[in-house]
Formats: C-alpha cells, sequence, structure tokens
C-alpha cells in the first residue's frame, strides 16, 4: 500500500472509495442495487465493489424499488446495515410508501428504540448522459426523520457517504450528476467523515451570499469570477446538507454580506432555496439590504431534448442576479 | 412462547399445549371484545384467531415477526409483550411501547415485532422481507413470518416483495389472513382467483388453508417454516378466515346487509370441541380458560386507564433520528 495520503479522485471515485473501506471495516454493511455488479453499476457508480465483495454483499435486485427500500429497512431493523442505490432519483417515487411512511418514522414512532442505519443513494440532474434529470431532493428535506445530503465535491462526496454510512439512521445521499465524472480533486486516502448539518464556505468575499448546492457550486464559482473582474465579491456558501439545514452558517455569512442568493438544479417553488431564504428571514430580517433571489430549474418538467439547457440554471443567472442583487441595494 | 399471562405462572406452565393455544385464541377474542368498547376505532379481530395464532405459535423467539393490523396483541403476547402496555397504546397512555405517537396496534421491536408506524397497508411486507434478508447476510437459520390482510394482498408491495424474497430464496414465510373484506367491499370484487395461486408466479410453494382450523393452520406453517429455516426459501399460505365484525369497532357495518356473506363456524368453537373429543379437555377446562381470561383482561384494563395520558413530554423533538 502507497503511503501518499492522498490522491486526485472523481466525485465518483470517490463514493466508491468510501463504500469500500466501510464494507471493509464492518461486515453488516451491504449493497443493493440495479445493474451494481457485473456492470459495475449505472455511470460506474459501483465499479470494482463485486470483484471485491462477492454477489451476496454486493446484491442485484429485480426492479422493485419498493421492495429494495423495504428490505434495506427490514435488513436495518434487524442488525445489517445495508446501502441501497435507486440507480436515478427519478426512481424514488417508485418507493415513496417506504421512503415517507415507513423510514423516517421507524425510529419515533417505536418511541426512540427502532435503529434503521440506511443509507438510500440515488443519483439527480443533468449529467453526461443525459437520462433521468429531474431532481426530486427537496421532498425529502420536508420530511422529520430524514438526513438528506448532497455534496458538491469529491473530499465531500467521500467524507459524507462515509458519515452517512456511520449515521444510525436514514440518510439519503443525492449525487449530482453532473460533477460524477467531472474534475479530480485531492482527496485523502484513509477514511474520514464529513459532518452531515455543516455547510462550507467554498469562496470567501464581502458583497453578496450565494447559497449553492451540488452541481450549482461550480456554476458560482465561474459566476465569482467573472463578478470579481466587475469589483463585486461572491460569499460561496456550499450547503452540502438539506437537512439539517445549517442554519446558523447560512447567517453568519449574510451577516457579512447581508445580501443572499440562492441556486439550486431543482425547481425554485417549495425549493430548498426557500428555506434558506426564510432561515434569514425569520432570524434576521434587518441584515438584508437587498431583495433575495432564487435561482433554479424553470418550472416546467425537465426536458429530455435539447430544450434542457434553457430549463436548467447556468453561471450567466447568477451574475445577472448578482448584479440585480447589488444595483438594488437599499441606501 | 411466552406463559400464558391470564393464569398463575404455574398454573400456566402446567397446561396441555391443546389448552394452552385454545387459552391464547380466548385470550385475543376476550382482549378484542373490550378494546372495541373502550376504543371505538379499534380494529377487531374477532373470529380470526385460529389463523392469528396458528401463524405465530410456533416460532423460535429470535425469529421475527410481521403481524397484520388487526388486532394483533395476541401475537406480540405470544412473545412476552407485557398487556398493560399494549391496551395503553389503544387508551393513548404514556407506558404504550409507542409512547403515545404511533398507531396502537403497534408492538416492540426488541421482540423481534416489525413495528407499524404509518397506516399504509403493504409496507410491512418490505420490512419483513428485509428481516429474513438480514438473517440471510448473518447466516443464521431464523425467519420472519408476515401476515397481511386480502385486501392489502392487491398493494404492488405483494407482486415485489414475493418476487424478490423467491429471487433471493430469502427464509420467510407470507401468510395472507383473507377475511374476506377490505372495509366494506367483499373479496370476490377484487380477488378474481384465490391469492395462493399466485405462489406459482414466483416459483415458490402456495398453500390454501381452512383458516379458522387452528391444526391445519400449524401444520402448514410448520411446512413452510422448516423450508425457509432449511434455506429453501419463501412460502404463501392463504388462510381462509371471517371477519365476524366490521372493519372498526363502532362500524355500523350497512354495506353487509346489502352485500351479505356466509359466516365461517367460529374457531374457538372448533378448536374447544376437538380438544374435548381427543379427551385433552373438559368443557369445563374451557369454560376456566375463559373466566380466566375475562378476569384478567378486566382487571389490567382496570389498571391501563388508571396510567397517565401521553401529552406534550412524549413529543419527543430528539428521538427524531437516532
Amino acid at each position: 500500500m502507497s503511503a501518499e495520503p492522498s490522491r486526485r479522485l472523481t466525485h465518483m471515485e470517490a463514493i466508491i472509495e468510501a463504500i469500500a473501506e466501510a464494507m471493509r471495516e464492518d461486515p453488516r454493511i451491504f449493497y443493493i442495487g440495479q445493474d451494481v455488479g457485473a456492470m459495475g453499476g449505472s455511470m460506474q457508480g459501483t465499479k470494482g465493489l463485486v470483484e471485491e465483495f462477492g454477489p451476496m454483499r454486493i446484491r442485484e435486485a429485480p426492479i422493485s424499488e419498493s421492495a429494495m427500500v423495504g428490505a434495506a429497512l427490514g435488513a436495518a431493523l434487524f442488525g445489517q446495515r445495508p446501502i441501497v442505490e435507486i440507480s436515478f432519483g427519478e426512481f424514488l417515487p417508485a418507493a415513496m410508501n417506504q421512503l415517507i411512511n415507513q423510514a423516517p418514522n421507524l425510529h419515533y414512532m417505536t418511541g426512540g428504540t427502532a435503529r434503521v442505519p440506511v443509507v438510500v443513494r440515488t443519483r439527480v440532474g443533468d449529467g453526461p448522459y443525459g437520462g433521468h434529470p429531474q431532481d426530486y431532493s427537496a421532498w425529502f428535506a420536508h420530511v422529520p426523520g430524514w438526513k438528506v445530503v448532497m455534496p458538491a465535491t469529491p473530499v465531500d462526496a467521500k467524507g459524507m457517504m462515509t458519515a452517512a454510512i456511520r449515521d444510525d439512521g436514514p440518510v439519503l445521499f443525492f449525487e449530482a450528476m453532473s460533477l460524477s465524472h467531472a474534475a479530480r480533486a485531492p482527496v485523502p486516502r484513509d477514511a474520514f467523515e464529513t459532518p452531515i448539518g455543516q455547510a462550507r464556505v467554498a469562496r470567501e468575499g464581502r458583497d453578496v451570499t450565494v447559497v449553492a448546492v451540488g452541481s450549482s457550486l461550480p456554476l458560482a464559482m465561474r459566476a465569482a469570477g467573472e463578478l470579481a473582474a466587475e469589483g463585486v465579491e461572491l460569499e460561496i456558501l456550499d450547503l452540502r446538507t438539506l437537512r439539517p439545514l445549517d442554519r446558523d452558517a447560512i447567517l453568519s455569512s449574510v451577516r457579512r454580506t447581508r445580501r443572499l442568493i440562492t441556486v439550486h438544479e431543482a425547481w425554485v417553488a417549495g425549493g430548498i432555496g426557500a428555506e434558506v431564504a426564510a432561515s434569514v428571514v425569520e432570524e434576521a430580517p434587518e441584515l438584508l439590504v437587498a431583495p433575495v433571489i432564487r435561482i433554479g430549474a424553470a418550472p416546467v418538467p425537465v426536458p429530455s431534448g435539447k430544450v434542457r439547457a434553457h430549463a436548467l440554471p447556468n453561471a450567466r443567472h447568477i451574475v445577472e442576479a448578482a448584479r440585480r442583487v447589488m444595483a438594488s441595494t437599499r441606501a | 412462547m411466552a406463559e400464558l399471562p391470564i393464569l398463575p405462572p404455574a398454573e400456566a406452565k402446567g397446561l396441555s399445549e391443546g389448552l394452552r393455544l385454545y387459552g391464547w385464541m380466548a385470550l385475543s377474542r376476550e382482549l378484542d371484545e373490550v378494546l372495541c368498547a373502550a376504543n371505538p376505532r379499534w380494529f377487531p379481530s374477532a373470529g380470526e384467531e385460529a389463523t392469528m395464532v396458528g401463524a405465530f405459535c410456533d416460532l423460535r423467539p429470535k425469529d421475527a415477526i410481521a403481524a397484520h393490523y388487526r388486532d394483533p396483541f395476541v401475537i406480540y403476547m405470544m412473545r412476552g409483550a407485557e398487556m398493560t402496555r399494549l391496551m395503553a397504546q389503544v387508551l393513548g397512555k404514556v407506558e404504550g411501547y409507542n409512547k403515545g405517537r404511533s398507531v396502537p396496534f403497534t408492538g416492540p421491536v426488541d421482540l423481534q415485532i416489525v413495528p407499524w408506524v404509518a397506516g399504509d397497508l403493504g409496507t410491512s411486507l418490505g420490512v419483513a422481507t428485509g428481516a429474513a434478508l438480514a438473517f440471510q447476510q448473518e447466516g443464521s437459520d431464523r425467519i420472519c413470518v408476515c401476515t397481511f390482510g386480502d385486501g392489502t394482498a392487491n398493494r404492488g408491495d405483494f407482486h415485489e416483495n414475493l418476487n424478490l424474497a423467491a429471487s433471493w430464496r430469502l427464509p420467510i414465510v407470507y401468510v395472507c389472513q383473507h377475511n374476506g373484506w377490505a372495509i366494506s367491499q367483499p373479496a370476490k370484487d377484487y380477488l378474481p382467483a384465490p391469492v395462493a395461486n399466485r405462489a406459482a408466479g414466483y416459483g415458490m410453494p402456495g398453500f390454501e388453508v381452512d383458516g379458522n382450523d387452528l391444526d391445519a393452520v400449524r401444520r402448514t406453517m410448520l411446512g413452510a417454516a422448516a423450508r425457509a429455516r432449511e434455506g429453501k426459501g419463501p412460502s404463501l399460505i392463504e388462510a381462509r378466515t371471517w371477519r365476524a365484525k366490521g372493519h372498526w369497532a363502532a362500524d355500523p357495518e350497512d354495506y353487509r346487509a346489502i352485500r351479505p356473506d356466509t359466516p365461517m363456524a367460529d374457531p374457538l368453537v372448533r378448536y374447544g370441541d376437538r380438544l374435548i373429543e381427543r379427551g385433552e379437555a373438559s368443557a369445563k377446562d374451557l369454560d376456566r380458560l375463559r373466566d380466566a381470561a375475562r378476569t384478567a383482561v378486566a382487571s389490567t384494563l382496570e389498571a391501563a386507564r388508571a396510567l397517565p395520558d401521553a401529552g406534550e413530554a412524549e413529543l419527543g423533538l430528539n428521538e427524531v433520528h437516532p
């Protein structure tokens, strides 16, 4: 084994590494999904796992998402620590009864006695192959009992998958598909946790706080570069966790900038950006010197064809929003 | 199996197997009567006791169970759950295993019971299948038994889980407690063929059994349980029983006059007569058990009524996620 402390990994490689390390350590961890064996997973998302752990720990399931999630919950209730992969977020609705009526209720409704350490891993948004782009992550952030994460960097992808696997309750792990095979970054070799529930300041700046989720982080970083040339400095908060929301990090950033933009690939109405904005408005409305702008997908079902680019947020939207926020600042 | 809690322990231990099982059915009937009177929204199980007791009475303590929601308390008590705490759930008391939070027909998880944490049907088949998956993963010979109604058999979860369990040869027995009704709809409106026939489509054994004959249910279960324990995979049993009362305790059942059905003979009477025929019991023995059940249930109800109501202290904001 090499002694190098970190290597450059993609988002996807970092996730697989977290899963493999956890499975080596704990025999109770096993994996349920479709095409996760010989094919190596949708988008190569489980590459190498079946070769190392065999078909009893990397279990290929029928196309039965409700049974897959139910089976994971039951296995967890009886002492195992399963990871269940729903190939794409568009298939989550097929398991909604288990995901909404069971998973988040089991601990609470049993008077705090039941433990269901289950990770539900899925992929959402626009991606290199174009399929299954709908992002339903906000639905789950609404429900008490779930933790919902969407990392935006390879290092957090590994750290948050490790944290999710070690959590004693249900965690929904959303993978933004446009990041899966995107830029590599150094990722520590040894297992580590990125705490769930903590946002991260990805870029410091004095003028506007941009709270970005998942695939929107690189867009915000690009926008910040362009705006810096105009003398506007964005502070970018990588939200990382949709539930529980890191209200302290949001408030602390807005205390500095006094302006707020939210951006995510999911729809705006009822989206997580609204919750971010509410956390400021409820706690310290006096901080805001300009209107809040929320950016997200256009209010249409995300199109499959060439129309899609026009429905999704991009760096230009963020640049324009920041200019509007600066221009409409109260004296 | 726990000792029958309606007799002094020494006496309960001394009961023959037949009387013990009769005692559990008698307790279930009495408990059901009293809980229906105490809570108009309770779901009665009168008439279905032979299926309920027969499906679960021969399991081992480490096996998992997922019981149909229709007054399953005697099933939980056979595993050692306390009658007072179960009654407390129906009365909304603090001492319920669910702390006054979930639907009242749930049971304690630490007795290997799949809990009811919502009112949706079909999901328990998934969680039960997962229990069987856990046992396969750990390499033990534990099994899971899951009962559900003939109405629930039409949820997609039935198909998904039986197919998954058969594909993976999971150690589970699915038992359809077919009582002929889905609330107000008679089974002939929603079941064009016996539920047991579907087993063939999943490549597992399927059995139809007289669900009001305790011996027949046990016999069928023993075969299916042994098969599961030996790693040969799941089975499906359809136990034909009859819903003697309404869907809920205060159900006026007007629909039943419009769509009359044929009653089945009372499983307690049938089993009691059989014990007498076999010379295993006298009519007096049976009377004594029914009286003991009546007394035990009445005094437990009184104790449960005296418990404090669940309230704000049980809201449990810190028990949402471990």
